[in-house]
């Protein structure tokens, strides 16, 4: 298992600026979620760091050599738009992926079986891919990326599309390869789906990162944070109010007596001012979520 | 087993499995069945109808005339005199013949035919050759045999070079390899544009991502232009194979009947050198290997099937020149023009290869040919990896011709 490094990565299409300059480091075992808006350069810096562009500057290196087509095939990507051959039968699909990655016969149709199986796709093994529905054929893509157990898989938006259940699935597919130490790479516009899974984030905007780490470190590095307290009571709100640098957030976003106020506040010496003005009947510093940290790096947020 | 060998016997299998290459290998072999044998049979069919006659006139004459007539048609009544002008009903009242010639001999004049007859244009030539003989005889008094005797004058036509024992040896080796070029034509052709359909398919369903992912697109190419080259050669062996049984068929089927000469004449002459088939399988090497990757490379351009037809209609342009220009070819085999085309790329392989089957092409010119067509493949081979690589990835518009320039220089 390797550690995946990219160096200042940036790439142009003509005068289209996809990626202007990407850097971050993905550690061996590590889940990493890369985020963004639409257009922000994560399906190229994806393609970048699986060889498929090459980078107009910067380096990309896994284990601390250069990425090449040997290291490639110990990579699995799972692409945003689903690239399946449609008139071949799933288990012919699954295992011709193998062979691609090494995965020789007998082993690459034994393999495909397990996943077939494992994914629940036993009825339709034998029936051509463009037969099947968008979410079974997620799941078919699923299994060629895997089969060959990369030591890199990338997955470019793997949730899209997929029904609750088959998201299910793929969310448990995913921890299986997560405990294996598969390194992951994914990227994702369900935050919640991707929140609990990853263990360290990217946020790319307009080409660039905009922040990066674990959400701890994200979370440290954020300048406020904001207070609940309750019952909405007068006195409690006038305490509140004259707090330096807090900020009443509306009723609207939390039916209770919410403040933003800065991260370097004491928030003890608050509680105790609070106390000693009304019945406090809770008190609750709520860190921000990734997706507050989200809008705001990529500048959707104040 | 490495990538080049996993694409290529995916694709292989994928290739001999698809209705297209099933249909198409069957139904090329069973044109070739039916261009050898079904004009024997039309032919026979209608030359027996077509060459039944009444003749009609004096008796003197139209026995004189009977005799030479024999030998193209069967005389189904001698009458003295019509009473009226002959309608279909009387031509099939007296054995359903096809024609009635009056034959006449005006004072002064020579012989005069005046023929009613189905399908007028049949007749004319047939009837002036064949009664020449009579007319020559009624002018000069020299008695009908003595003429025709002397008028039957035997050529025999060489070949200076050696290769054909004498024309109709010449003639059917024209008809073995016009059947050949036709096989070149469609097996470069149909595999092209399948390699086409293959990369339009990869490219729309971005299985082409996963590909480029895993291996260099340069071996992707050269692993697709291999499996649709081996299907080609299977497809050309059941065709040639069925050129061979359908000429054994026809000639045994209509040994010596004149209806039969054209087809039964050149595939029962199927007696194809190893020469020739060595130079068939070579021009059909180097001719798919330029057309496949040109293709291939048109093929990753486009970013919907819909759009195939708008990028393979040039391409279309030189294989069907080299078709026209082999036609040519068949004839004036050694003439200068020709000699210059063999050397061109793209259409040399179906110019050359004709050359090759009816005349005797100096080693020089051969060798040349061959050099300059696997240059050029490997050439547009680089050219098309280089537009492939890029093209295969590029979604949205399709790309300008500029833009496909640019991608050429970079």
């Amino acid at each position: 298992m390797g550690t995946l490094v990219l160096s200042g990565v940036a790439r142009s299409f003509g005068d289209v600026v996809a990626v202007r300059d990407v850097s971050f480091t993905v550690p061996a075992g590590t889940t990493f979620g890369l985020l963004g808006p639409n257009g922000a350069g994560k399906t190229t810096t994806m393609r970048m760091i699986l060889g498929i562009l090459l980078p107009d500057r910067g380096s990309v290196t896994w284990d601390g050599a250069p990425v090449d087509l040997a290291v490639r095939r110990r990579f699995g990507y799972l692409p945003e738009e689903r690239g399946l051959y449609g008139k071949l039968k799933v288990r012919e699909q699954i295992a011709y992926f193998g062979r691609l990655h090494g995965v020789m016969p007998p082993n690459d149709t034994k393999r495909a079986d397990a996943w077939i199986e494992r994914l629940g796709l036993g009825e339709y093994a034998n029936r051509p891919c463009a037969e099947l529905s968008k979410g079974n054929q997620q799941k078919v893509q699923v299994a060629c990326a895997a089969l060959h157990e990369p030591e890199l898989l990338v997955l470019d938006e793997p949730f899209s599309g997929l029904d609750p259940v088959n998201a299910e699935t793929l969310l448990g597919v995913l921890q299986t390869l997560q405990q294996a130490g598969t390194t992951l790479i994914l990227s994702s516009h369900q935050m919640w789906q991707i929140e609990d899974l990853c263990k360290a984030f990217c946020v790319i905007a307009g080409g660039t990162v905009r922040a990066s780490g674990t959400l701890q470190e994200l979370r440290s590095g954020w300048p406020t944070r904001i207070v609940e307290i309750e019952p909405q009571d007068d006195a409690l709100r006038g305490v509140l109010d004259a707090t330096a640098g807090a900020r009443r957030l509306p009723e609207a976003d939390r039916p209770v007596l919410a403040y933003e106020i800065p991260a370097a506040a004491d928030t003890a010496a608050l509680l105790r001012r609070l106390v000693a003005a009304g019945d406090v009947t809770r008190f609750e510093r709520v860190d921000p979520s990734l997706r507050d940290i989200y809008l705001r790096a990529i500048g959707a947020a104040a | 087993m490495n990538t080049v060998g996993v694409i290529f016997s995916a694709e292989f299998l994928r290739r001999i499995k698809s209705k297209a290459f099933l249909v198409g290998t069957i139904i090329g072999a069973a044109s070739i069945l039916l261009i050898a044998i079904l004009p024997s049979i039309l032919g026979g069919a209608l030359s027996s109808s077509s060459k039944k006659i009444v003749l009609v006139g004096d008796p003197a004459l139209t026995a004189t005339a009977k005799t030479l007539l024999q030998r193209d048609f069967e005389i189904t009544a001698t009458l003295r005199k019509l009473d009226a002008a002959p309608t279909p009903a009387f031509l099939d009242a007296h054995g359903k013949a096809s024609a009635v010639a009056i034959l006449s001999r005006p004072v002064g004049d020579g012989l005069h035919v005046v023929a009613y007859a189905r399908d007028p244009s049949a007749f004319r030539e047939s009837f002036g050759t064949d009664l020449a003989p009579l007319q020559i005889a009624l002018a000069t008094g020299v008695p009908v045999e003595r003429v025709a005797a002397h008028l039957n004058v035997t050529v025999d036509v060489h070949d200076v070079s050696g290769r054909f024992a004498d024309a109709s040896s010449a003639d059917a080796a024209k008809g073995v390899a016009y059947l050949f070029i036709m096989m070149l034509y469609l097996s470069i052709l149909l595999n092209a544009q399948s390699i086409m359909t293959s990369v339009a398919e990869e490219k729309t369903s971005r299985i082409a991502e996963l590909l480029v992912s895993t291996l260099d697109p340069a071996r992707l190419l050269t692993a697709k232009i291999l499996a649709a080259a081996a299907t080609g050669f299977i497809q050309l062996a059941v065709w040639v194979t069925a050129g061979a049984v359908s000429g054994r068929i026809a000639a045994s089927m209509f040994p010596q009947h004149d209806g039969a000469t054209a087809s039964a004449t050149m595939l029962g002459a199927f007696d194809v050198s190893t020469g020739e088939i060595a130079a068939f399988l070579a021009f059909f090497v180097v001719g798919f290997a330029q057309y496949g990757v040109l293709y291939a490379a048109a093929a990753s351009l486009i970013n919907r099937t819909e759009d195939l037809g708008s990028v393979a209609g040039p391409l279309v342009v030189p294989v069907v020149l080299g078709i026209i220009l082999a036609q040519v070819a068949l004839q004036f085999p050694n003439s200068p023009n020709m000699v210059i085309c063999s050397l061109i790329p793209l259409i040399s392989p179906f110019v050359m290869f004709t050359r090759v089957a009816v005349s005797d092409v100096p080693a020089w010119q051969l060798v040349l040919s061959l050099a300059i067509n696997v240059g050029t493949a490997v050439l547009l081979a680089w050219l098309s990896g280089k537009i492939y690589r890029v093209g295969m990835l590029l979604y949205g518009r399709a790309p300008s011709l500029k833009q496909v320039l640019a991608t050429l220089r970079a």
